[in-house]
């Protein structure tokens, strides 16, 4: 049989193998590309048209659909349009502010153009119910946010039987450490916990009341996956206790998130956590996540070899192509030769999708992308017997 | 009353506890080097170690950091009138084209909560900023921390006009590096004098340089 797109991203997802490993690049925000090593792999691929921005803070790009085409990507990406109205501004180029009041900046350098939140409504003071409850909020109803998502959704489908991905920013962690502070939010998980968990349910809901009304400008069942998520782990362990405070405070959140998706039509669920996330992937599971990305391979514990032992019957794999050390340092040979390696690990039986681990970083040669992306599309699976 | 209770306050992150604990201890003649290394160092060593094995995480860490903090907001300027010095100088920041100051923010604090001097310069420092630093406050040591992967080219020029200013400024600073991308090889390969895996291992290395 000829796979479609569509066919192999939903055999993946369902520890199924297809014809060959799925590619996705570009379905959402952090399974993309920075723009700095997108204008190199434009250029180097003779590609000439626009750039497209995907995420200011991450200063990503959409990949062309030409590039996307080349690649033999499964993928195409859905996101909510920008906020009608709100507390949003552009300062200057390196200041803008967010629908939550948040400040964000980057470096005047150019070598990374990551915006970072430097301010935001409850930075200072004690966080209390009142002051959240006093905030003016942004509304997850905003028409701004599912403005154009029907006609993506319809223009995708016009082109072919691609695989759609919906990217649902944000969550209740980071977030919150955008309006609280970093520092201030974790403190708060001791100290002010029950203020800290009314911010936590105010941007559940947010993300909730978003989720329920582009699902419905989408056609829940023109989906096949929402992708969200917040990091839980740091490069060498967790970020904070996976019982104590993962599974009180977070968790019951976060299935509330998965649960207003699937109670809507047959959608996977892929959770995004950077760094060592093995110590929360029951908890996952649990929830009824479906597949983890990035699968940042160079942190704790998460070697691809554990990670399909112990998890690969119940959780699939997005991503797992070193960014830390092989991309942007390796040779394409070496790059070949890790792709082969993690679709020998990860792609064994289904339950792997090819990309790199969060986006492509600035420095990666744009031969390093090729390279990846060929060798992922070369890979077949035997036919079954 | 004694020194074990400012441990116990480090260990449940009670600054207000550690203050007040400490101010009498101070009062009630203690010496303050047993003040500082029995009840607050030692204390915050523990933590350090229960994060690094993975039975304590990034807030439990902070706030140990903190209720240390606060006592040493006391006994700083007893250990000045003493003639006590600190146990070295480190000038820390996150490198040039990098804003991430998380992990070097709990770094420093730790640093701090071992004895150390800190001069924390912030993110985006450039090699020029970290070598007039170090000069200005006689540091030991420069600590440079990068989230990016592009932070690691950064380190290593850095490495190189440090290790000039070295001999053209008559200074004797070592470099250490952390960071996610960061590894012992990396640090190796660029000539840093070490490498720490996590905060308490920055401390670990940091002690270990200077002395």
């Amino acid at each position: 049989m000829t796979w479609s797109h569509r066919e192999r991203l939903r055999a993946a997802l369902h520890h199924e193998q297809g014809d060959r490993i799925p590619i996705d690049f570009g379905g959402a925000e952090f399974t993309s590309i920075t723009l700095l090593a997108y204008e190199r792999l434009k250029a180097h691929m003779g590609v000439d048209a626009e750039t497209r921005v995907m995420s200011i803070i991450h200063s990503a790009a959409h990949p062309d659909e030409s590039i996307l085409e080349q690649f033999g990507v499964d993928t195409r990406n859905i996101q909510p349009g920008p906020y009608d109205g709100g507390h949003q501004e552009w300062i200057d180029p390196n200041h803008y502010i967010d629908m939550f009041g948040v400040h964000w900046k980057r470096t005047e350098k150019d070598m990374d153009q990551h915006f970072l939140h430097v301010d935001g409504p409850f930075y200072e003071g004690d966080l209390t119910i009142d002051r959240i409850d006093a905030f003016d909020w942004p509304d997850g109803k905003n028409p701004g946010l599912a403005a154009g998502v029907g006609e993506r959704v319809q223009e995708i489908m016009a082109a072919g039987s691609y695989a759609r991905v919906l990217y649902l920013p944000g969550g209740v962690i980071h977030r919150g450490y955008a309006m609280r502070g970093f520092e201030n939010y974790l403190r708060d998980l001791y100290r002010r916990p029950e203020a800290l968990t009314h911010l936590m349910d105010k941007l559940c809901d947010f993300w909730v009341d978003t989720a329920v009304s582009v699902l419905e400008a989408a056609g829940p069942e023109n989906i096949d996956v929402v992708y969200f998520g917040e990091d839980l782990g740091t490069q060498e362990g967790c970020m904070f206790d996976p019982e104590g405070i993962y599974a009180r405070y977070f968790k019951p959140r976060h299935r509330r998130m998965v649960e207003t998706v699937k109670s809507r039509a047959d959608i996977k669920i892929c959770f995004h956590c950077c760094g060592s996330a093995y110590h929360f992937i029951d908890h996952l599971i649990d929830i009824g996540v479906d597949a983890l990305n990035p699968v940042q391979v160079r942190a704790k514990n998460m070697e691809p070899k554990r990670l399909k032992a112990e998890f690969g019957d119940r959780l699939c794999f997005w991503g797992g192509i070193d960014t830390q050390r092989t991309l942007p340092f390796g040779t394409p040979e070496e790059v070949r030769q890790e792709v082969r390696h993690i679709i020998e690990v990860l792609g064994k039986g289904g339950g792997y999708v090819l990309n790199s681990v969060h986006n492509i970083q600035s420095e990666v040669p744009p031969e390093n992308i090729v390279a990846m992306f060929d060798e992922g599309h070369k890979h077949s699976y035997a036919p079954a017997a | 009353m004694s020194v074990s209770e400012i441990y116990e306050a480090v260990s449940d992150y009670d600054d207000a506890k550690v203050t007040e604990l400490v101010n009498a201890e101070v009062a009630a003649g203690t010496e303050v080097q047993v003040i500082l290394n029995e009840g607050m160092i030692a204390a915050l060593d523990e933590i350090g170690r229960k994060f690094s094995e993975g039975t304590l995480f990034v807030p439990e860490m902070l706030m140990a950091a903190e209720a240390v903090q606060a006592g040493l907001e006391i006994v700083r300027p007893l250990l000045i009138d003493t003639g006590i010095k600190p146990v070295g100088c480190v000038v820390i920041g996150t490198v040039k084209g990098d804003l991430h100051d998380i992990g070097k923010n709990l770094v420093a604090m730790m640093l701090e909560g071992a004895g150390f001097k800190i001069v924390d310069l912030g993110t985006d420092v450039d090699a020029a900023q970290f070598i007039d630093a170090a000069q200005e406050n006689e540091a030991d040591l420069i600590a440079m921390s990068g989230l990016l992967t592009t932070s690691m080219p950064e380190m290593e020029k850095a490495v190189v006009v440090i290790d000039e200013a070295n001999s053209t400024r008559n200074m004797n600073v070592k470099v250490m590096v952390g960071g996610p991308p960061v590894s012992q090889d990396f640090a190796e390969r660029i000539g840093a004098s070490g490498y720490g895996i996590d905060a308490p291992g920055a401390v670990d290395l940091a002690r270990g340089l200077v002395h």
